[in-house]
């Protein structure tokens, strides 16, 4: 047995090796006690501090000591409970008194494998330097060269086609009296889809919060039906609910299948009482956040909800496995999952796989450019965000988006098939708040999609998460803006109508910006998919990597 | 060109008569810059009627600027573009014929009558004047128009229709649009007029295809504009030579609509919502989806909106008066489990004989084991420890002293035998005496204490004291039976006589060790006795060697220098394990502890004992102190044994239910373990007997960080006084009463009640409380905790 307290500096960490110090201001604090209420990781508590002095004030020395107790709030130095910067103890503060800053020295990574647990976390790839996508600049303005357009009196058609986009010349297609007609032959005619192309990404339920997923599909939605918007969103891993499933809404969903094929029986039960056809089967076989690595929902968030949608027992951490099993090859998995997935809904719904960013993207592709089933290829690059991953994956696995896309897309044209195969671009789009632009940006190095996620959840509600690893707790069930969480103390923050609403205003803002980009380079019927000849950046190894212009 | 100029001035000024001008002289077309300059020449000559033949000039009839009388231009001919451009006031243009682009292009006053058509842009920027067509426009007519308050308002009437994008960025003027014989007749204004239109008004009769909803808004016209629209009507119908209309176009106004631009207001609501999304939650999504949208199955909460900061079942966490839940590190670390923290409170409240009390319902020895001998374990573990220094309470056991036994329960009729008369058969004795239970006590030897009384040298522990306490032992009815040595057959008689026996004899069969020379060797436990018990071991000028190095060795080598020897060394095996008082009264003697050192052989002749790394000491006295067994011969062998102990749980429980054992019958330990232990049997038997389920209670161990010493002064006072020393105790995990929770919370959900029976609570008010954790964080003693709010 020790003595009490026998040891006190050793082997703790000092605040400087935490990634964010809260700054506390005794002068403003009322002691109310929100931030401590607040705190998702219980990183500050009150506690006592005495302060001790010594005054004289006579003529000569005559010492007087004076002592005050004071209750202050303290950020603990526990590395399990470190603070990640949040700042909801500021959002909360009455008095402006308190705040996490964030500390450039800090030494988390050295110390957050304690117990020998690897690091694990929400958010996206934590590197707030310029990615490529922020460098790139739409160069080509047609002035006087080209008729150029006004964004805010031209009609634009901003949409593009999910689906294989076969030539005329290939489509079992004949004109009887004006009309057209599809003959009746062995040609299979794909399923296509008009969207818009800029497409909410696979977050699933489980991942997200109920008010937090009905919010974006509410927005989805709306935005459909109302403002005449056909924005789709992506289900991802986890299922829908039946009353979704059930309803005419089913039409702007892709629904997704994991290897983990959560909820995929709950789908298939409704298949009967469909009432429409979903918008398109993404399969994933990869994600952007951690390549080579599977989904992962921790237990935490596998509440009653959450195992009901999916089917699996209680408070269990669901692990999807980093592929699909019972497919031993690319031609086999693709194919298999391709053909079964167009079989469910009579192949009248397009089916495409997703796969993380990857230098193997091209042999993919390739894959899919000769299977007349498969719809498109989404790429997922290495700034996709995540519910849970491991932080070595997150920050060190994956692609960069812009060359993978780029290569794919210059191999579609030298197989002359860059109109016919689709590439969706995933992955840090929006990553800096520029949507329009790295979308624009995007679909001319060639993908005819983009598909957003993190963006999502920082426009629409407010998400702290950022690239200097504030928040990020989506793991840990305890999201405190109530996005990615299932426990109702903490998702009942969120109001789905603000949400839906953020949606709208974030479609219609970026729809803007779009025509704000794409007018000036003298495109409106068209999406600009590959005018690369528009694009340049300001760094000659990217431009050549690119094959673009090189601008300074 | 110059010359011509000159000609015509030197032909004087042609007053008041038309002057024609050819736009193609002799089949050679001249230019836009000649008709230009010829116009102005002839105006500024005084013309007022210029009669135009063109051949595609561009801007005809412009920039004439205004003098007394108006100039009146006919056109015929194939027109240029912008016919009319930045026309002034006093001018007044008639085409006999269809225009081309732009015509009235920043009309600023000119009277523009186009008898035919107009194409693209008719009235682009005009800001005042008038255009008249008598046929229909192009696209983009009326565009950029403005409205400047220092002059009336431009106005473009159209007799048939125009063509698309009309009135794009209108900001004023008036556009009428009669819609007579139309060339679409489905859509009189085009396709997606006004846009960007914030100003003017549009009036159009005819059908119409939409228009920029979020620019502009379709009205019925008012009387006003009825007025406006038939008064000014008059002089367009004469003007396009279509008076015969102008019953049927002034037949009714609700033939008409009007186009007027969204105040800067409606715009902005209009960006906002075009349908408020509780709205279409409503009568879309619960509609498609169910009500109560996709989850609502799943979910059995209401779906309304938390706030940040809650109350209630919504908090997160809510804070729980712990109130001794945790055990504070003294009586946690006690093996006798003496609530000093209790005993302080009670002596800082001025309850001095209650404290007193509670320790002796602990431990019949206060003062010989807590005040004496013990290691005090529990000020070692003090939270006050690394703060400054323990609280005394060694000196609290020794308070107890002189402090009668406290009362004896109502007899029970229950029989129950201890055998040993050592520290954990008085405990034992003394806890059942107390509950009420006849006890008999066997001893063996003819005084009782045991150990205590045997083998602990009477420097180390005062005998006056041990008799003192012993003397209160016997008040408490418990009949004594000294001398009184048991074998199996006393043993089965007492156990048939008695509901319960104990057994605590406690350990007395010194262990050895066998080497040459070990037969020479004495025990440690006769070597103590016997000094205890007054026989005469004088080891002058002798040198001891003790083999094994525990506080019992420490007590031989500590006697042995009472006995007169000039050098004790104790050696052992491994680390020793002597500590605390033992070690530091032996040491200060003169010890030496050597380690590690395995004895080889003694050799008394030469008076040396070799060990086995090749050194070697003097020693005339070799004295073994390696611990003892108990004697167990006068167990039946229904009780199980092993190794040489009695086989028992934490409770004292032996495989015979009427038998417990307690003490070093069980495995070596500490006097005060064998009093905890005695303690506990006690009150197990005491509930088998009055048969009621006993509580083992396991506490927990409150963790220092808990603990607020910051409260607290550094205490630099020496001498003992009982109360000023009970006020420096932390009373960690047990409530001071301070109310310093009640005082800190912000949100005052935290007050104290007081029960009827004097003792006291404190309560949160569960919808004033937001979880805070205030009340946790500053509660000096560590009581108030957090959990988690399910």
């Amino acid at each position: 047995m020790e003595s009490a307290g026998l040891l006190d500096g050793n082997h703790q960490l000092s605040l400087k090796e935490f990634p964010y110090i809260i700054r506390w201001r005794d002068d403003r604090c009322k002691r109310c006690g929100n931030c401590t209420a607040v705190c998702p990781v219980k990183a500050i508590e009150p506690t006592v501090k005495i302060q001790r002095s010594v005054s004289s004030e006579g003529p000569v020395p005559e010492p007087a000591a004076k002592k005050r107790i004071l209750h202050i709030v303290e950020q603990v130095k526990d590395i399990n409970r470190y603070c990640t910067g949040c700042a909801t103890c500021t959002l909360v503060c009455p008095n402006e008194a308190i705040e996490p800053e964030f500390n450039p020295q800090h030494k988390f990574l050295h110390f957050k494998n304690r117990g020998g647990d690897s690091y694990k976390r929400g958010g996206r790839r934590n590197d707030p330097a310029l990615s490529t996508l922020e460098r790139l600049k739409f160069t080509r303005i047609s002035m006087l060269t080209d008729p150029a357009l006004d964004a805010g009196r031209h009609e634009f058609r901003i949409r593009t086609l999910l689906g294989r986009n076969l030539s005329e010349e290939t489509l079992p297609l004949e004109t009887r009296d004006g009309k057209l007609f599809v003959r009746k032959d062995e040609l299979f005619v794909p399923p296509v889809r008009e969207i818009y192309p800029i497409m909410i990404g696979s977050m699933s339920i489980g991942a997200l919060s109920p008010p937090m997923w009905e919010g974006l599909a509410m927005g989805v939605a709306y935005l459909n039906e109302v403002e005449n918007m056909p924005v789709v969103m992506c289900s991802g891993e986890g299922g829908m609910p039946p009353r979704l499933l059930k309803s005419p809404y089913l039409k702007y969903f892709i629904l997704q299948i994991a290897s983990g094929y959560f909820g995929w029986d709950e789908i298939i039960h409704a298949l009967p009482y469909m009432v429409e056809d979903p918008c398109a089967i993404e399969i994933k076989y990869g994600q952007g956040a951690k390549p080579g690595d599977g989904g992962l929902l921790m237990s935490y968030k596998v509440l009653k909800l959450i195992a009901g949608i999916r089917g699996v027992p209680l408070n269990v951490d669901l692990a999807s496995p980093p592929t699909h099993q019972t497919k031993y090859s690319i031609e086999e998995a693709v194919a298999k999952m391709i053909q079964s997935m167009s079989m469910a809904w009579g192949f009248r719904v397009p089916v495409f796989p997703k796969i993380s960013g990857s230098k193997t993207a091209r042999a993919v592709l390739n894959n899919l450019a000769r299977n007349p089933y498969a719809a498109a290829l989404s790429i997922d690059g290495e700034d996709g965000g995540t519910g849970a991953a491991y932080n070595v994956s997150l920050d060190k696995m994956g692609h960069p988006l812009a060359a993978n896309i780029r290569d794919c897309y210059l191999d579609l044209v030298r197989q002359g098939k860059q109109n016919e195969l689709p590439l969706i671009a995933a992955g840090g789009v929006g990553k800096r708040g520029n949507l329009a632009a790295n979308a624009a940006a995007l679909i001319m190095l060639g993908a005819s999609a983009v598909s957003i996620g993190k963006y999502v959840m920082q426009s629409t509600a407010e998400c702290f998460g950022d690239e200097y690893n504030r928040c990020n707790l989506c793991n840990t069930g305890r999201c405190p803006r109530g996005i990615t969480t299932q426990d109702p103390k903490l998702y009942r923050r969120l109001d789905p109508d603000r949400i839906a609403d953020r949606v709208v205003q974030v479609f219609r803002s970026a729809d803007t910006e779009m025509r704000k980009i794409f007018a000036p380079m003298g495109r409106s019927t068209e999406l600009p998919i590959g005018m690369s000849d528009g694009l340049s950046i300001d760094d000659k190894a990217m431009a050549e990597r690119l094959k673009i212009d090189h601008a300074c | 060109m110059k010359q011509k100029k000159t000609q015509k001035k030197t032909a004087g000024r042609p007053q008041r008569r038309t002057v024609t001008i050819r736009g193609n002289v002799n089949g050679t077309r001249i230019s836009s810059r000649i008709l230009e300059e010829q116009i102005q020449q002839a105006v500024s000559d005084g013309a007022q009627k210029l009669h135009i033949v063109a051949d595609g000039q561009h801007g005809i009839g412009g920039r004439i600027w205004p003098r007394d009388e108006a100039v009146t231009i006919t056109v015929e001919g194939p027109v240029g573009q912008r016919l009319g451009s930045m026309g002034m006031p006093g001018t007044e243009i008639v085409v006999r014929g269809s225009v081309s682009d732009d015509v009235g292009w920043i009309n600023c006053g000119a009277r523009i009558t186009v008898l035919g058509d107009v194409t693209n842009g008719a009235h682009n920027a005009g800001a005042q004047g008038i255009l008249y067509v008598q046929g229909g426009g192009g696209a983009r007519c009326d565009t950029m128009m403005k409205y400047n308050p220092r002059f009336e308002p431009p106005q473009s009437w159209y007799f048939r229709d125009v063509g698309d994008s009309f009135a794009e960025f209108k900001a004023g003027g008036i556009a009428v649009i009669c819609g007579v014989n139309p060339r679409n007749p489905e859509n009189v204004i085009g396709y997606r007029p006004c846009v960007g239109m914030v100003g003017g008004t549009i009036y159009f009769r005819g059908a119409s295809q939409g228009y920029s909803e979020r620019d502009v808004k379709l009205a019925d016209l008012t009387p006003q504009d009825w007025q406006w629209l038939t008064t000014h009507m008059k002089d367009f119908l004469k003007a396009i030579d279509r008076e015969d209309y102008r019953e049927e176009l002034s037949r009714s106004p609700d033939e008409w609509k009007k186009l007027v631009a969204l105040t800067p207001a409606e715009k902005g609501s209009w960006k906002k919502v075009k349908m408020a999304m509780p709205d279409f939650r409503k009568s879309h999504w619960y509609e498609k989806v169910g009500e109560g949208g996709i989850f609502a199955e799943y979910i059995t909460h209401d779906q309304t909106i938390l706030p940040y900061i809650t109350t209630g079942e919504n908090r997160r966490n809510r804070p729980v008066w712990n109130n001794e839940k945790y055990l504070p590190p003294c009586a946690y670390h006690c093996p006798t489990q003496i609530p000093s923290h209790k005993r302080a409170s009670l002596i800082r409240q001025g309850k001095m004989k209650e404290a007193l009390d509670l320790v002796l319902q602990y431990s019949p020895l206060p003062a010989t084991v807590c005040g004496q001998i013990c290691p005090n374990l529990c000020m070692q573990s003090c939270t006050r420890g690394a703060f400054d220094k323990p609280l005394n309470i060694k000196e609290f056991g020794s308070l107890a002293l002189k402090q009668p036994p406290p009362k004896q329960a109502k007899k029970t009729g229950y029989t129950i035998a201890v055998i040993g008369g050592g520290p954990a058969g008085l405990s034992a004795a003394w806890q059942l005496g107390l509950k009420g239970h006849s006890v008999d006590l066997y001893e063996a030897e003819k005084k009782l204490g045991g150990k205590l009384e045997l083998c602990i040298p009477r420097e180390r522990l005062s005998n006056k004291v041990l008799r003192k306490e012993l003397s209160r032992f016997q008040e408490v009815g418990v009949t004594v039976h000294l001398g009184k040595k048991i074998n199996l057959e006393t043993f089965e008689k007492i156990a048939r006589d008695h509901d319960i026996v104990v057994v605590a004899c406690g350990a007395h069969q010194p262990r050895t060790i066998k080497f040459p020379g070990s037969q020479h060797a004495l025990s440690a436990i006769d070597f103590l006795k016997g000094i205890n018990f007054g026989e005469d071991f004088s080891l002058e000028k002798k040198e001891v060697v003790v083999i094994g190095a525990g506080n019992v060795g420490m007590d031989v080598a500590l006697q042995a220098y009472n006995c007169g020897a000039t050098s004790v060394t104790a050696v052992d095996v491994q680390k020793p394990a002597a500590f605390g008082n033992e070690m530091e009264m032996a040491q200060e003697k003169g010890t030496r502890i050597l380690w590690p050192r395995f004895t080889e052989k003694y050799d008394k002749k030469a008076q040396k004992i070799h060990f086995t790394d090749g050194t070697s000491l003097d020693a005339d006295i070799v004295i073994i102190s390696i611990g003892e067994i108990p004697i167990l011969d006068f167990l039946p062998p229904s009780i199980h044994t092993e190794k040489g102990w009695i086989v028992v749980n934490e409770l004292g429980q032996t495989s015979d239910i009427k038998v417990y054992a307690i003490g070093d019958a069980t495995k070596p330990g500490l006097v005060t373990h064998a009093i905890g232990q005695g303690r506990i049997a006690a009150d197990v038997i005491h509930a088998q007997l009055m048969q009621y389920d006993y509580m083992h209670e396991v506490r927990q161990v409150v963790p220092y960080e808990r603990i607020k010493t910051e409260y607290y002064d550094l205490c630099r006072f020496d001498v003992f006084e009982p109360k000023k020393e009970a006020n420096l105790c932390m009373s960690c995990a047990t409530c001071r009463d301070c109310h310093m929770c009640e005082e800190t919370c912000y949100w005052e959900a935290i007050s104290r009640i007081e029960h009827e029976d004097g003792s006291y609570e404190y309560i949160v008010d569960e919808e004033k409380c937001i979880g805070c954790g205030f009340c946790a964080g500053i509660c000096p003693c560590g009581v108030w905790e957090m959990a988690e709010n399910v």
